[in-house]
């Protein structure tokens, strides 16, 4: 019986000392893992920010006319494509079409 | 003998005795001297070597333009420092630091050589240059992150959006404006440490991490935005004018898609210029309209049915006295219809209307539309204009005010006014924010087209329409026709005051051109306003162009067509 009580009781202590010290693991391993997120979400900002960048119309703009030698286009040549339940082009429209294709080429 | 105590050994005991009774007593003083008498000042103690209060900050919220383009946003970015005391070569670590940071070698070096224990060497870099830094480590040289507010579209915006200090506080325009939604939450917190001094778990772990600020999202449409400053630059230096600007508004809304300001800057890089610079000119500075005042006096004079759009009205061959002060026009005119006079802006036939309103009349127009007073836009700075009331108007003010003299606007005023007429005579309050929203994406406070007055009846607005499309067909402002559509507006040419004489310069005009288009059913009021520019000066000549083509660009961009027009064109009849 003495036994069994002395057994018990180790145990009592063995589970107190082996909560606290998974307490203070756990909390090392959080500590991590916070820190891990605040690099991953610096990181996820800083390409928001990179990307904002190179989204930047005057960047298009500069690489379209200076790198690929785009030029803005002439009246004319845009035309509004319809949706399907909207009217089709007039023939007028599609002879618009055709002369814008002619100016582009 | 057993139980029988000597003398030498009672002695012993007692001295035994004695002793421990001092060493405990010792202990026991001891116990209560740390545990009773210093027991406050012990557990502050141990509270600072094991406990570290550090103050949590939210991230500054973001602003995006109204499809979601972030136009500013927070940022954690390295900054470098140096630690004298701890190098052994400040030569060599200046060598290494050199070209990463982009510093002289020798500046470097002189900073690392000083005898403190921590300087700057470099403050909030680019992530490559700390991470190419972290991959050297050298001895002495410390990376630390910091926040920093970015503004990835560098001067696009920039006078709308304003900018924040180095401590992340709201300094100029929307930035300052929207100061409190912006921050982030400021929250202390108490942290554990172990005997490494590594943090083990913060008290209050449960609590959330502070949050970070509300985002806004913008009525500006970035797309407009570039396509206005680019067309507002061109022309600023081709004319070598001293400024301009140019405000798109959506006139069904009073949303501000576009404000755009000459000279620009950087938001990014402040440091180096002066308030001058930054400055908000279309809601800041004032200027004498000149002839873009003619549609209100023409709107007054139409509702109150003093004039019709055939009304003849005589323009006395260019010249006519009043109060002893002649008023020219720049072309002689014989006799003209009311509407020849708003088309071919005619200075006394201008002057004539105002006559014919009353100084009451023409003053409580005035007002109605919004002059002398703020729109209340959602933008800091904005000043309420000079709109003298009539008992301070001298004998010619009447005629002076109706051709655009003697009153004191800003471009967005005017810009408001008209989009009223363009709004079937409603006038909207302007406005640049149009939600703010939580870090979960929650809506907080969403913002609605909000109606100030009506100044004139539909019926008005839309003749007024018809005489403001004659302007652009066959008048002053014929440079502003955009092909395919049908547009209204008015040119303005004024001359401004010279500081040194007190009197109308003859060298320096504000040229302006304000309109709205499509004008038989409105999606964009504009205004453009060139400030000084050199040679041709004329509002029709300097800035009708620039309405062309902001116009024609940004109606090809949301998608306006030329089809469009007629079917509204045909639905109408």
């Amino acid at each position: 019986m003495k036994a069994v009580a002395i057994l018990a009781g180790m145990g009592l202590v063995f589970v107190f000392v082996w909560e606290r010290v998974d307490v203070v693991r756990l909390g090392y391993q959080i500590e991590r893992l916070k820190t891990q997120k605040v690099a991953l979400e610096r990181e996820r900002d800083q390409l928001q920010v990179k990307f904002s960048t190179l989204t930047a119309p005057e960047r298009i703009a500069k690489v379209a006319t200076e790198k690929l030698g785009l030029i803005p286009p002439q009246p004319g040549q845009v035309l509004m494509v319809r949706q399907q339940h909207e009217a089709p082009l007039s023939p007028f429209a599609i002879e618009q079409v055709r002369v814008a294709r002619h100016i582009k080429e | 003998m057993a139980g029988v105590t000597t003398g030498p050994s009672r002695s012993r005991r007692y001295v035994m005795l004695v002793v421990l009774l001092c060493g405990f007593g010792g202990i026991l003083f001891r116990l209560v001297n740390l545990q009773v008498l210093q027991a406050a000042e012990l557990t502050a103690r141990a509270d600072r070597q094991h406990q570290k209060s550090v103050t949590f900050e939210g991230a500054r919220g973001t602003v995006t333009d109204r499809h979601g383009k972030v136009l500013a946003m927070n940022v954690e970015v390295p900054s470098v420092f140096g630690v004298p005391t701890a190098l052994e070569n400040p030569s060599l670590a200046a060598r290494h630091l050199s070209p990463v940071l982009h510093v002289r070698r020798d500046e470097l070096e002189k900073k690392l050589r000083q005898d403190k224990s921590f300087v700057w060497l470099a403050r909030k870099v680019e992530p490559e240059q700390g991470q190419r830094l972290e991959r050297l480590s050298l001895e002495g040289i410390g990376v630390v992150m910091e926040g920093r507010r970015f503004y990835p579209k560098g001067p696009l915006l920039a006078h709308v959006l304003g900018f924040a200090g180095m401590d992340g506080q709201g300094l100029e325009g929307l930035e300052r404006r929207y100061e409190s939604q912006l921050q982030g939450e400021k929250r202390v917190t108490i942290l554990q440490r172990d005997a490494l001094g590594r943090t083990v778990f913060p008290k209050g772990l449960a609590e959330k991490p502070p949050a970070p600020g509300h985002a806004l999202t913008l009525t500006i449409d970035e797309v407009i935005q570039y396509i206005a400053e680019k067309e507002l630059e061109e022309t600023v230096n081709h004319a070598r004018a001293k400024g301009g600007t140019i405000i798109v508004v959506e006139p069904r809304t009073g949303a501000i898609l576009a404000m755009a300001v000459s000279p620009r800057f950087d938001p990014n890089a402040v440091m180096a210029l002066t308030p001058d610079r930054w400055r908000n000119r279309a809601l800041t500075d004032t200027y004498e309209p000149g002839s873009t005042m003619k549609v209100m006096v023409a709107a007054a004079a139409l509702e109150e049915r003093v004039m019709m759009p055939g009304t003849m009205l005589f323009g006395e061959n260019g010249r006519m006295t009043v109060a002893n002060t002649t008023i020219h026009d720049h072309e002689k005119m014989g006799w003209i219809t009311f509407a020849q006079m708003v088309q071919k802006s005619s200075n006394i036939g201008a002057a004539k209307t105002g006559m014919a309103l009353g100084e009451q009349r023409l003053y409580r127009y005035l007002q109605s539309f919004g002059f002398g007073q703020r729109t209340d836009v959602d933008l800091p700075g904005e000043v309420s204009g000079m709109l003298k009331s009539p008992k301070d108007w001298g004998r010619r003010s009447l005629a002076s005010i109706s051709m655009g003299q003697e009153i004191g606007i800003t471009a967005l005023q005017m810009v408001s006014a008209v989009a009223a007429i363009a709004n079937d005579g409603v006038l909207m309050k302007p406005y640049v924010v149009a939600e703010v929203r939580d870090q979960k994406g929650t809506l907080v406070k969403e913002v609605l087209p909000q109606v100030r007055r009506r100044v004139v009846s539909p019926d008005t607005a839309r003749t007024l329409t018809t005489i403001l499309e004659g302007v652009v067909t066959n008048g002053t402002g014929i440079k502003a026709a955009i092909p395919g559509f049908r547009v209204a507006g008015k040119t303005g040419t004024a001359q401004k005051i010279d500081p040194r004489t007190g009197t109308y310069s003859s060298t320096q005009f504000v040229g302006s051109f304000v309109g709205y288009v499509p004008a038989e059913a409105p999606r964009l009021a504009m205004i453009v306003v060139i400030d000084e520019p050199q040679g041709e000066a004329w509002g029709g000549v300097v800035s009708a162009p620039v309405f062309r083509r902001v116009g024609e660009q940004v109606l090809n961009y949301l998608g306006v067509s030329r089809d469009d027009q007629i079917k509204i064109a045909m639905a109408k009849l």
